[in-house]
């Protein structure tokens, strides 16, 4: 990255994808016949439910982001991912909403939280490996889960009701600032992607690839592998936990489903339709879930969640790199592709 | 000796701490409390153990961690109630069941008709496709057709809930049967039969490769045939047989429960093996997300078809008596009585529950662990799990294994939930409650252990069960007055405490293979 125009043409997509989002909503105002000074200040249902929709996406494909950071670059297969997110949902809420903090305040005490969860995680790390990995992280999330849900805390985290009524500060109110927000929130998730390009383009993130690749080999080209999990950690936590912490702000009521291995699964599900290893296929995932799950249910009802297993099932096996690893399959030979996907639980002997 | 003592002596340090813990747990409560509790924690760890012995022999075999089990572990239990207490349900599900089955089995001989046929690739392809599109459209359309007798979600006095609840209290309520009415019955039979064959043949014609070798004799006829009879004999008779099963005693009735959901599980996993792990062997993750996606959807299902609510399993006459001498007080009695509890220790003691779960789990254990180790499948088994390619490379045909253990290990599975179904009611959380046990359980003992998958079972369920139990009675903390008493969610939390614990020492599990 020399100059500006060469970053331009390498980032051409998501730069694209930021102006798109950005004028989105004045567009969509149009149709509903709102002028663009309207939506500015505010007004126009159908775009200001469109912006609630795309911060959804937003807030989605982040989470997504850092678990493909994890998962697809590094390896590491987490079950208790949703703990970051779920986390900084719940700290962001009880800050605001018990301990009245400012609000600077608990943006730092999140990010701050997000590092020791990293660090936590991290803790086992060099212990166990592949599948073990998976279930510790499951099992640390589910305690998780479970001290959320247990009555002991009701005053706190609201139990299986949710954590409700965190007043959010007037300057990114989703009700009367939602343009604010969701410009928020799109440019928090451009510059995080950018952030991560950046990364896994780096000597750093080279070494993630071939911890993902063959970890025996990397330790004995001398990499201290342990590190650079730790560093993918804490990259991914922090990552997570600002995904958290706008779902929160976002969210009416923050629901302890965010803690369960549901929601791990969905990150999980949306990296698997966006592309394993991606990256974009983080962002492309989101909207491909968060509009299907909508649509599904606005026009199936119950049965809607059926339909998403089954989905999920039909990608698994037919469409296993994803949209946009099918999309990049044209330029690429995919024996490595099918090799690349070896293993990745199992270490190899 | 010593070296085998030095070599796990992690292992053995955990065991002990974790006993004198769980000792000095018991000496705060009364000897009929540690009684009831370890019993309990004996039930528990047992229903566990056959998840978690399925799920590892699955593991250490054939690498598919199967996340689905949680879920064939729900319908085990369902499909078990469905028989107990709906056996004319059953008997009408039976005959398309059978006859879809038969057209299925003759797979073997349309792959050697198939294998005869030259088509082009990309024919042969189209075909295949449109032949299995038909086969399946045909199904669809006889089937929303074929009348069974089932209950009604929306009424209430049709509902599970009623119908367990009468049958709980020994008056069944017999529903009308179901006539052919939208269909002739020949049709539909015929129908089925049909375009089950015709997607056997669109599926044999899709891999013709894999079955040319195969040859034909009798035995390719005999298995549809006896299905086919089979089939036929249960519609035919179908009044006979359900008026017959309504009038049996209830203990055979449930005898055949679990058997049937034994072969439901047995039946599914093969089924889950054959169609869609088999071609995702080389991709690991992939078969784990299929596996957690095959789960969600038997949940859907099993929510759409018997309802959220939950209703219980009646438990069958055997454990159910409570006139005469009961409660008993000694064998003899139990078994003229059939009491529903016992003294012991001056405690009451829950025949079904805490006695025979525990008995069946050992059993099982014993059977498993035989097979495992006397006979010729088990030594491929075991040899399957220490190095998959060296058997192969041995000449032995490992993908007939892999369903075998495929389908065993789900067969385990729904064993478990019919049998804990009677204890602990039937709800659509009761999967995923288990699962989670049942992971943390061989996280402990070890992965692909099964000895390993015993010792983690029990461990769980007796720390499960005594954290129930203080959560009652309360620990008096020391120093101070005050009684802390672990709420709920403690109880799953201390488990995972411990999974963590041994998880940093022994990174393999107290009886897995050291990395």
């Amino acid at each position: 990255m020399k100059n500006n125009s060469s970053f331009l043409t390498k980032n051409r997509g998501i730069l694209i994808f930021f102006a798109v989002m950005l004028l989105a909503p004045f567009l969509i105002g149009l149709f509903e016949g709102s002028t663009p000074l309207m939506i500015w200040g505010n007004q126009g249902s159908l775009s200001k439910f469109i912006e609630g929709l795309g911060i959804e996406i937003f807030i989605l494909a982040l989470f997504a982001l850092s678990f493909d950071l994890l998962f697809g670059i590094t390896g590491l297969l987490s079950f208790g991912h949703a703990m970051f997110f779920a986390v900084a949902a719940y700290l962001t809420g009880i800050a605001l909403k018990t301990l009245a903090m400012p609000f600077w305040g608990v943006v730092l005490l999140v990010l701050l939280a997000a590092i020791v969860q990293a660090l936590l995680f991290s803790l086992v790390l060099p212990r166990v490996k592949g599948i073990t990995f998976t279930l510790v992280s499951l099992g640390l999330a589910s305690v998780f889960h479970i001290i959320v849900m247990s009555s002991d805390m009701i005053n706190l985290t609201g139990a299986d009701v949710g954590l409700q009524g965190v007043p959010v500060p007037a300057f990114i109110s989703p009700v009367t600032e939602r343009l604010r927000f969701y410009v928020i929130a799109l440019t928090l998730l451009v510059v995080t992607y950018l952030f991560y390009r950046r990364f896994v383009a780096s000597p750093t993130g080279r070494v993630c690839v071939a911890i993902r690749e063959n970890e025996d080999r990397a330790k004995m080209l001398g990499y201290n592998t342990t590190i650079f999990k730790v560093v993918v950690m804490i990259i991914s936590s922090l990552t997570a936990a600002t995904a958290g912490m706008l779902h929160a702000l976002y969210q009416p009521s923050i629901s302890p489903s965010i803690a369960d291995l549901g929601f791990t699964v969905t990150g999980l599900l949306i990296v698997l339709i966006g592309g394993v290893g991606t990256l974009s296929g983080a962002i492309v995932g989101a909207f491909a879930f968060r509009l299907l799950d909508f649509t599904l249910r606005r026009f199936m009802g119950e049965s809607a969640s059926f339909i998403t297993g089954a989905i999920y099932v039909i990608f698994v096996l037919f469409v296993p790199y994803g949209i946009v690893g099918t999309m990049r399959m044209r330029q690429l030979r995919t024996k490595p592709g099918w090799q690349r996907l070896l293993g990745m639980v199992k270490p190899k002997n | 000796m010593k070296t085998n003592l030095r070599k796990n002596s992690k292992a053995i340090i955990i065991l002990v701490i974790i006993a004198a813990f769980l000792f000095v747990a018991a000496r705060g409560m009364s000897g009929r409390d540690v009684l009831i509790t370890v019993l309990r924690g004996f039930s528990t760890g047992s229903v566990t153990f056959l998840v978690a012995a399925g799920f590892s022999l699955i593991f250490g075999l054939l690498d598919v961690l199967n996340l689905a089990q949680g879920t064939l572990y729900m319908i085990g239990a369902y499909v078990g109630w469905t028989v107990y207490v709906r056996p004319d349900t059953f008997i009408d599900v039976l005959t398309p069941v059978l006859l879809i089955l038969a057209g299925f089995s003759l797979s073997a001989l349309w792959g050697r008709l198939a294998s005869r046929i030259q088509l082009a690739p990309k024919a042969r392809k189209i075909i295949s496709w449109l032949l299995i599109l038909a086969g399946f459209g045909l199904l669809a359309l006889v089937l929303t057709r074929y009348p069974i007798a089932i209950w009604n979600l929306n009424n209430y006095s049709e509902s599970p809930i009623t119908y367990s609840y009468m049958a709980d209290q020994g008056l069944r309520i017999i529903p009308a049967e179901v006539t052919f009415e939208k269909i002739s019955p020949f049709l539909a039979l015929a129908g089925l039969l049909v375009s089950s064959a015709i997607s056997a043949f669109g599926i044999a014609l899709l891999n013709r490769d894999e079955s040319r070798s195969q040859t034909i004799n009798w035995r390719n006829f005999l298995v549809p045939a006896l299905l086919l009879l089979g089939g036929i004999l249960a519609v035919v008779f179908n009044a006979q047989i359900t008026s017959w099963m309504y009038a049996m005693s209830t203990n055979w009735l449930f005898v055949i429960a679990i058997l049937i959901a034994i072969l439901s599980g047995v039946g599914l996993g093969a089924l889950m093996e054959t169609t869609l792990i088999r071609p995702l062997y080389n991709r690991p993750i992939y078969q784990l997300m299929l596996t957690l996606g095959l789960g969600t959807i038997g949940l859907q299902i099993v929510q759409a078809v018997w309802g959220r609510p939950e209703f219980v399993w009646p438990k069958p006459e055997f454990f159910t008596g409570t006139g005469g001498a009961c409660p008993a007080t000694n064998l003899a009695d139990l078994l003229e009585y059939n009491c529903s509890t016992v003294f012991l220790l001056g405690g009451r003691v829950r025949v079904y529950d805490e006695i025979f779960i525990p008995i069946v789990g050992i059993i099982v254990l014993i059977v498993v662990w035989i097979l495992l180790k006397r006979s010729r499948i088990g030594m491929i088994i075991r040899a399957g799990v220490q190095d998959r390619q060296m058997v192969e490379a041995l000449g032995i045909n490992v993908r007939r294994v892999f369903t075998l253990v495929f389908a065993l290990g789900v067969g385990l599975a729904t064993f478990g939930g019919a049998l804990a179904a009677p204890s602990t009611g039937l709800t659509p959380v009761m999967g995923e409650r288990l699962l989670l046990s049942a992971l943390i359980a061989l996280a402990i003992g070890g992965l692909t252990s099964f000895p390993g998958a015993a010792l983690g079972s029990l461990l769980v369920g007796l720390i499960q069960q005594f954290m129930i139990k203080y959560g009652q009675i309360g620990i008096p903390l020391p120093f101070t007055d005050a009684v802390f008493k672990p709420s709920p969610p403690l109880v799953p939390a201390s488990t995972v405490l411990l999974m963590v614990i041994v998880l940093l020492i022994l990174p393999g599990g107290l009886l897995g293979s050291k990395e």
